[in-house]
C-alpha cells in the first residue's frame, strides 16, 4: 500500500512538472512610451553637380561592349579601343577622359560596381597601351544603375554591359 | 515489479517529452488576442491591428488571434470566448494632434492585469513605428527574447531612372515611408550607428565617388572620404569607429578598413580581381567578404593583418552577397545553370568556421542578406512572378513574412 502511494505520487509529480508550458512571468505594469524615433529630415541633392543622365559614349568615341560576367576585352572591341584612342590623341589636349564602367542587372549590391569598375580598368590599360596618359583617365562604375534598354532580352543586357567614354575638365 | 515497471515507462515517456521542449512548436507559443477599443472603424483602425499581428507573428513567441475583436479598454473584464487564450491584449487608438494608444495587457484566464502603458507620437503617419513599440514592449514584460529590431529603421536606395535614384527611410514592413534624399545618384545606404542616427551612402553627383555620412534627424552631412571607380561602406564596427570600405584607389577593387576620427586607412586585402563586400566577424579581428579569386564570386574569410585568405563557401558558382553577424555568415547564391531569363538566387545560413549551412530560402530571386543587429533575424529582398518584396525570416522561431515593395531596389540596411 504503501508503495503504492509513493508511486502515484511520483507519478503526478512527473506529470505536473513534464507536462507544464513554461510560461514566462509578466513584470508588472509598463510606464510611460518613450523611444520612438522623432521626425526625420528630407534633403534634396538635384542641384549638386547632378549627372547629365546620357546614355552610350560622347565626343565622337563609341562605347565598349563586353560578355556576360566578363572583364577582358574581346577580339572584336580592339577596333573600336583604335578608334577612341585616335579621337583623344585629336582632342584630349588638356582635357581628361572619363570612363564610366556599367553592367546588366544580373548580380547585386557591390560586386557589380566592382566589375563596371574592372570593365573601365580594361579599357584604361588598352588605350594606356595605344598611347594615352594615363593621369588623363578618370575611372567611375555605375554598375548596373544606369542601362540603354530595359527589355528582358539578351541584346538588351548585352548592350548594358558596356564601357561608355566621355571628354570631361 | 508491476509497479516498478510502470514506473520505468513513465519515466521514459517523460524524457521524450523533454526533448522535444527544445524545439519551439506552435504549441509553446503565447496565444493571444487583440481587442480594439478605438471606437468608430476607420481605415487606421484596420492598418494598426494588421501591424500588430504582423508584429506578433514574426515575433515567434506568440500565436496572434485572426479575429479583429472589439470591446473597451476601460473594462477589466475578459469575453469568455477569449477565456481559453493566454493573453488579451487591449488598446484604443485616438488621432488628436498626432497618435494616441492606451495598451493594457492581460492574463486571459484570470483576467489580471499585466501591464498598462500609454503612447503617443506627434505624426499620424509614424503608426506602424507605434505598433511596433507596443509589441516589442509587451513581449519584454513577459520576457521573451529580444525583438527590438521591430522598431528599427529600414534604409534603402531605389533606382528611379537611369543615373537617378532615392534614399527612402521605412519601417520593417514598408507601410511607413519616407525620402531623406532625392534627386541625383546616391546608393549604398549603411547605418553609421546602432542608435541609427546617421547613415553612410556613396554620392555620383561628383567627378569621383564619394562617401558621406548623413544626420537623419538635423541634417548635417559630413564628408568622409572620395575614391576613382567604386566606394561603398560596406560595414560599421559595434561602436561606429571603424567602417569597411570597398574602394580602388588605384583603379583596383579592394577592401580597406578606415578609422572615423584619423581617417586613416588600412589596406585589407589585395588582389589582382574583385574583392568587395567586407563584413566584420564576431570580435572584428577577421571579415569575410565577396572575391573573385577562383573565377568566379565566391565568399571568403580573411584576419585583419594577416595574409591568409581561406576559401568559405564550397557550393554554387555565383555567391555574390555576404553579411556577418558574430560567428554566424549568410550569403546568396545562384542556382540558375542559365546565364539569363528565370534566375534563382538562394539565401544559405552558415557558422564562419564553414559547418551547419542550411538554406533559408528556396524559390525566386533571393538577395541583399542582411541580419538584424542581434542576429535573430534576416532581412532580404524578393522577387518572384514579376513582384518585389521585402522578406523577414526569424531564425529561431522559422517564422517568414513577405511585404510588397515597388521598384528596383539598389541597397537596403536596418
Amino acid at each position: 500500500m504503501k508503495l503504492k502511494t509513493i508511486l502515484l505520487l511520483a507519478i503526478i509529480v512527473l506529470l505536473t512538472s513534464g507536462c507544464s508550458q513554461k510560461k514566462p512571468k509578466p513584470n508588472g505594469n509598463a510606464s510611460d512610451a518613450n523611444g520612438i524615433a522623432a521626425d526625420t529630415v528630407s534633403i534634396d541633392e538635384s542641384g549638386v553637380n547632378g549627372q547629365s543622365g546620357y546614355n552610350g559614349s560622347s565626343d565622337g568615341m563609341k562605347s565598349v561592349y563586353f560578355d556576360f560576367g566578363k572583364y577582358n576585352l574581346s577580339y572584336d572591341m580592339q577596333s573600336t579601343i583604335a578608334l577612341n584612342a585616335s579621337v583623344l590623341r585629336q582632342k584630349l589636349k588638356g582635357r581628361k577622359v572619363k570612363l564610366e564602367g556599367n553592367c546588366d542587372e544580373f548580380g547585386t549590391d557591390e560586386y557589380n560596381y566592382a566589375l563596371g569598375l574592372k570593365r573601365a580598368k580594361a579599357v584604361k590599360d588598352s588605350l594606356q597601351a595605344q598611347g594615352i596618359n594615363a593621369g588623363q583617365i578618370v575611372l567611375v562604375s555605375f554598375g548596373e544603375s544606369n542601362p540603354q534598354c530595359y527589355e528582358a532580352t539578351d541584346d538588351c543586357y548585352a548592350r548594358n554591359r558596356r564601357v561608355d567614354l566621355h571628354l570631361t575638365r | 515489479m508491476r509497479y516498478l515497471l510502470m514506473f520505468i515507462v513513465t519515466l521514459q515517456l517523460f524524457a521524450v517529452d523533454a526533448t522535444l521542449k527544445i524545439e519551439k512548436d506552435v504549441e509553446q507559443r503565447a496565444r493571444i488576442s487583440l481587442v480594439d477599443g478605438s471606437g468608430s472603424s476607420s481605415g487606421m483602425n484596420e492598418k494598426f491591428f494588421n501591424t500588430l499581428f504582423s508584429d506578433l507573428k514574426i515575433s515567434g513567441h506568440f500565436l496572434p488571434d485572426h479575429t479583429h475583436h472589439r470591446g473597451s479598454v476601460a473594462n477589466g473584464t475578459i469575453a469568455p470566448s477569449l477565456k481559453s487564450k493566454d493573453y488579451v491584449l487591449k488598446y484604443a487608438l485616438s488621432q488628436s494632434g498626432g497618435l494616441k494608444a492606451t495598451v493594457k495587457l492581460f492574463n486571459a484566464s484570470d483576467a489580471s492585469l499585466l501591464a498598462v502603458k500609454d503612447y503617443r507620437i506627434g505624426s499620424a503617419n509614424k503608426y506602424p513605428f507605434l505598433a511596433h513599440k507596443i509589441i516589442s514592449d509587451i513581449n519584454a514584460v513577459l520576457k521573451y527574447p529580444d525583438i527590438s529590431w521591430l522598431n528599427r529603421y529600414v534604409v534603402f536606395s531605389r533606382y528611379t531612372t537611369a543615373k537617378r535614384s532615392v534614399i527612402i527611410l521605412a519601417d520593417y514592413t514598408m507601410q511607413y515611408q519616407k525620402t531623406v534624399i532625392r534627386g541625383g545618384l546616391n546608393l549604398f545606404p549603411k547605418w553609421a550607428d546602432s542608435q541609427q542616427k546617421s547613415f553612410y551612402y556613396t554620392s555620383f553627383n561628383g567627378t569621383l565617388p564619394t562617401l558621406y555620412r548623413l544626420n537623419i534627424y538635423n541634417g548635417s552631412k559630413t564628408r568622409i572620404t572620395s575614391s576613382q571607380g567604386m566606394l561603398v561602406c560596406s560595414d560599421v564596427s559595434q561602436n561606429g569607429s571603424r567602417i569597411l570600405l570597398t574602394m580602388a584607389p588605384n583603379a583596383q577593387p579592394d577592401i580597406y578598413e578606415m578609422s572615423v576620427a584619423s581617417r586613416s586607412l588600412r589596406q585589407i586585402t589585395n588582389f589582382a580581381g574583385i574583392d568587395v563586400g567586407g563584413k566584420y566577424l564576431g570580435g572584428e579581428r577577421s571579415i569575410v567578404f565577396v572575391s573573385n579569386r577562383l573565377g568566379y564570386a565566391n565568399i571568403f574569410k580573411k584576419a585583419i593583418g594577416g595574409s591568409a585568405v581561406s576559401q568559405l563557401v564550397y557550393r554554387g558558382r555565383d555567391n555574390n552577397a555576404v553579411d556577418a553577424n558574430g560567428n554566424k555568415v549568410l550569403y546568396s547564391s545562384r542556382e540558375s545553370h542559365n546565364s539569363f531569363g528565370l534566375n534563382a538566387f538562394n539565401l544559405y545560413l552558415m557558422s564562419a568556421n564553414g559547418s551547419g549551412t542550411r538554406p533559408l530560402t528556396t524559390t525566386g530571386v533571393n538577395q541583399f542578406p542582411r541580419f538584424s543587429a542581434n542576429g535573430n533575424a534576416v532581412l532580404y529582398v524578393k522577387q518572384y512572378q514579376n513582384r518585389s518584396s521585402v522578406g523577414y525570416i526569424n531564425l529561431a522561431s522559422k517564422q517568414t513574412l513577405l511585404f510588397p515593395l515597388g521598384g528596383k531596389v539598389q541597397s537596403i540596411d536596418w
